[in-house]
């Protein structure tokens, strides 16, 4: 049985009352479907009636995505100022602009909805998935898009010249493409793949559909005898540099740095990102395949200005001046709060709410799999890793570093979360010394040195090197200094280790560490970031040769995990497997749940919110964004529906 | 003066050479290499990558290879086809990403050099002939001041200042709608109206060093017999100091000009990053933390070309200045 996902846009949706177009088109009635009558933003006028361009109806697919906007139907015109910092930002870029992939996540990051694709299929075993593309979809050149360009971008990131290494062309389970006919595909895999929606709708997805074969093909060996040296005379050493360069996928920088590559996306870049500019301009793409419910082309704003600035300084200065209309990267931090408050009237903005994805603001990983017996015993004894929990006094770390934002929290899921489960998050939060000298003894440190330090069974102190990235996030020392007191104080010593972040993570294939700390990927983004949950990837850093083993990456380095996370492993290449959301959510749990009983890494509080700052004149604004880079905002919020009043 | 051209040309390939060597070494000498430092930018993100990724681009960018192999392949580029290598960061060919900073550097530097002596010079030749003065004085405390006080902090409280009294943001070369223009008279007028901030900043520091060597100078210049003697024979005053002591004093101002550039380089990057200005320093620094080897080997590299040349051009200069240097070489 194959499981039909009915597209929204199937049936015309209730258009609303409408008083300016009304009165602007006094013809437009809006009977029957298909007589809807589109709208285009005035600057394009003039490029149609000269023919430069085609009308707006031919230039958008058949069926194009109707957008919800937030409060208002919006009206067209404006610049959106923003700043990236350095010229390498390309994170900044990907969240405003680049967020448009076959599918998406609705505004809850809840369901995944079409896109580019306006419907699909799965069947039942979850290796065949067909796309239906929007009849008459077209890249921002006028070309049309279709299944062609897919399949030319799969089959480039299988090229074993090409260094892509995505989930495209993964060595456990790679995709293949088959092109039924020019808006039908299907993406094909060997094993069964349940996560395939999930990984089209977050930004990784994207890279899939950036890759136009009409342009890019004349730079690839195969359909250009001559790209080789195409490349050689502009300066690269063989193809696949001049590729990335003109062709990046993605949210790779240099995909902005190209003018001429056609995108999907609402803006096209005018001025690109280079090595010494000042600005990154952008233009409304005139084939964007979005309108709004009464019919006028997205988006509204006609232009992006980003400022290339070195400085985070000038970029704080900049909107307190009122000279950017809606930012929150680089300029969002938690000593900028307060100045970004008080300025609101001055500069004509105001602060929105955004909820951090991630789960604890900090997550101290000690090296379960340390070379050193002793130490590797001792990490492993969930009693001790209880008594550090119990050591550390949460409420004073919230007061003095967060200024009282936030709760005691374990690394778990976030309290919005559909995994959020009380005790995870709560268990071993308490602050009392007592229990903690327990849960200590009982792991076997009943003895304690002159200095109070206590003793493992060989006689040597505990001390504990902790290694933080202290440019990263200068708040990790901060809360280390007091969890370092706080320790001292039940005879546990820790040494802060600030290194660099290269430093930081070369140690790990050598395993060169006791422990490192980050902060908690994964509250929100459970199912696809389990990293702390079990040993899933390279930045379970608590485990790194356990997860080794899972990843099948590193194999001089693996070593075989416990039997606890050898289950949670399991079941979650089920998960992978598997097609049916409610399926995959239980199995979730029950990983979850041996998390719980294992305890294999300490948190320390729940991340405060975030904030964002929006010119007061900016309409359609989501109040609360979620501030996750999978669900990246602002673009999961269609800015393309952004407006200025 | 041929003989000398040629065996400093000579000695100058050399230097050059060695400068290369020693760059590339010293940027290989932090643990990790540019993937590493990727890897931690993504992760920083909130985005992970794949080993087997890494590996492709290790392969890809040639950094398995030997520390002698990458820099023969980078050294016989530069000599054998002016080919500077490949940023890592960026993509591209390193030389489409330097020149245009290298050029903002050596003209911003330039002019932070030029009001830097026009400013220090003066008051260093007044502050010696009126010694113990209260302009003497004067100078010094401003001077002094402004070696104190530390230039990224100047640059920083004259933004406050700036948005506080005059609503504007300071930052960048110029203006947006002229960033990309050619020049002419308009763009011009931007630049400066933009520039000022940057090149006070950055001539403050350099003026109080000046002055004081400019003052000690021409002070030992002074009690010297031969400036008695033009006192005797009547020569205006002005023209006794400005014709002879100042002529000598300037000499050991003169034979540092080649060291400059690279200190006004090293000594920016941070007023560079604090005022977003597109100069070398900021795009070193951060080629040096993403460890973009090809791309900060080329700068430092460049810098010492310009630190050898520099030099030379001191040595001509001098040599034009004093006939004693002219005639007096044993060369």
């Amino acid at each position: 049985m194959l499981k039909r996902i009915p597209h929204p846009n199937a049936c015309v949706r209730a258009i609303r009352s409408r008083k300016i177009l009304a009165a602007l088109l006094p013809g437009l009635m809006l009977s029957a479907a298909p007589a809807l009558a589109y709208e285009q933003a005035p600057m394009l006028d003039e490029r149609v009636e000269s023919g430069d361009l085609p009308p707006v109806d031919e230039r958008l697919p058949k069926n194009p995505l109707v957008v919800e906007p937030y409060e208002s139907i919006g009206k067209y015109g404006g610049v959106w100022r923003s700043g990236l910092r350095g010229g390498n930002d390309n994170g900044w870029i990907a969240r405003t602009v680049g967020y448009e992939g076959l599918v998406r996540y609705d505004r809850e990051w809840k369901k995944v909805i079409p896109n580019i694709a306006e419907s699909w299929e799965v069947n039942d075993d979850a290796t065949e998935y067909t796309f239906e593309l929007r009849e008459g979809l077209k890249w921002s050149d006028g070309h049309p898009f279709t299944s062609e360009d897919v399949a030319f971008t799969v089959e480039m990131f299988k090229n074993p010249e090409y260094p892509a290494n995505t989930w495209i062309d993964a060595q456990s389970n790679p995709t293949s493409v088959e092109v039924i006919d020019d808006t039908t595909f299907k993406l094909v895999y060997d094993k069964p793949n349940g996560m395939l929606m999930d990984q089209l709708a977050d930004i990784n997805g994207t890279m899939i559909v950036t890759i136009p074969k009409h342009y890019c093909s004349q730079f690839n060996p195969d359909y250009n005898a001559d790209a080789n040296e195409m490349a050689k005379e502009e300066g690269f050493q063989n193809w696949t540099f001049l590729m990335q360069d003109k062709c990046a996928w993605g949210w790779e920088t240099e995909r902005w740095t190209n003018p001429d590559l056609p995108t999907i996306g609402a803006w096209i870049v005018k001025e690109p990102l280079s090595g010494d500019a000042a600005r990154v301009v952008w233009e409304r793409n005139p084939y964007y395949f979005k309108v709004d419910p009464e019919g006028n082309q997205l988006p509204y704003i006609d232009r992006l200005n980003m400022r290339v600035s070195e400085s985070a300084e000038e970029l704080t200065l900049m909107a307190l001046n009122g000279e950017i209309d809606w930012q929150d990267r680089h300029i969002n931090t938690n000593a900028n709060q307060a100045v970004f408050y008080d300025g609101q009237e001055k500069g004509g903005y105001h602060l929105g709410k955004e909820v951090r994805a991630t789960s604890s603001t900090l997550v101290f990983q000690l090296n379960l799999n340390h070379d050193d017996p002793a130490m590797r015993e001792l990490f492993q004894n969930k009693d001790f890793r209880i008594g550090i929990s119990h050591a550390i006094d949460r409420q004073e770390i919230i007061d003095v570093v967060f200024i009282g934002q936030g709760e005691p929290f374990q690394v778990a899921p976030r309290p919005q979360s559909q995994f959020y489960d009380e005790k995870l998050a709560k268990q071993y939060t308490e602050f009392d010394p007592e229990r903690a000298v327990e849960h200590l003894e009982a792991a076997g440190l009943t003895e304690t040195n002159a200095d109070g330090v206590r003793l493992m069974e060989d006689g040597r102190p505990v001390r504990i090197v902790v290694d933080v990235i202290a440019a990263l996030r200068p708040e990790w020392v901060d809360m280390l200094e007091l969890i370092q007191l706080q320790l001292a104080q039940v005879g546990i010593e820790i040494e802060i280790n600030n290194i660099d972040r290269t430093l930081f993570y070369d140690k790990r294939p050598g395993n060169d560490y006791d422990a490192q700390v980050w902060s908690g990927d994964g509250g929100l983004d459970v199912m696809q970031e389990p990293r702390y949950y079990f040993p899933a990837n390279e930045e379970s850093v608590w485990a790194y040769k356990w997860q080794a083993w899972y990843t099948g990456a590193n194999p001089d380095i693996a070593e075989e995990p416990a039997d606890w996370a050898k289950k949670q492993m399991a079941l979650y290449d089920e998960l992978k497997s598997e097609g049916d959301p409610d399926r995959r959510a239980e199995l979730m749990k029950e990983i979850l749940t041996i998390t719980k009983e294992n305890f294999p890494v300490i948190g320390v509080s729940l991340m405060p919110d975030g904030y964002y700052i929006a010119q007061n004149n900016l309409k359609n604004v989501a109040p609360t964004m979620i501030d996750a880079w999978l669900f990246p905002q602002p673009g999961a919020y269609d800015p393309a529906q952004w407006y200025f009043e | 003066m041929l003989r000398f051209l040629t065996t400093r040309l000579i000695s100058m390939v050399l230097t050059i050479w060695a400068v290369s060597f020693v760059a590339f070494a010293i940027i290989q000498l932090p643990p990790g290499d540019y993937l590493t430092a990727y890897m931690a930018r993504i992760a920083a993100e909130g985005e992970r990558v794949t080993a087997a990724e890494m590996e492709a681009m290790r392969q890809q960018y040639g950094l398995g290879d030997p520390f002698l192999i990458q820099y023969w392949k980078w050294i016989s580029g530069i000599f054998g086809s002016g080919d500077f290598g490949q940023s890592f960061e960026w993509k591209r060919p390193v030389t489409s990403l330097i020149w245009g900073r290298l050029g903002n550097s050596i003209l911003l530097e330039g002019l932070a050099v030029l009001v830097m002596w026009l400013v220090a010079l003066p008051i260093g030749v007044y502050a010696a002939v009126r010694k113990y003065s209260l302009g003497d004085y004067l100078a010094t405390v401003f001077g002094f001041l402004g070696l104190a006080v530390p230039n990224f902090l100047f640059a920083l409280v004259l933004m406050y200042l700036s948005y506080v009294w005059f609503g504007t943001t300071l930052g960048g070369l110029f203006s947006q709608e002229f960033e990309r223009a050619h020049w002419s008279l308009p763009r011009i007028w931007d630049f400066f109206s933009h520039a000022w901030a940057p090149i006070i900043v950055l001539a403050t520091a350099g003026t109080a060093q000046l002055i004081r060597i400019m003052r000690a100078n021409l002070l030992d210049e002074l009690k010297k017999p031969y400036v008695t003697t033009a006192r005797a024979k009547g020569l205006p005053e002005w023209k006794v100091i400005v014709k002879y002591p100042v002529r000598v004093a300037l000499n050991p101002l003169v034979s540092t000009i080649g060291w400059l550039l690279p200190t006004l380089v090293s000594s920016s990057v941070i007023v560079s990053v604090v005022m977003s200005l597109p100069t070398a320093g900021p795009l070193l620094l951060r080629s040096l933390t993403s460890q973009d080897m090809y791309l900060a080997g080329a700068i430092i590299m460049l810098l010492g070309v310009l630190t050898v040349v520099g030099t030379l051009i001191s040595d001509l200069i001098l040599a034009w200045i004093d006939p004693r240097i002219r005639h007096g070489g044993g060369r």
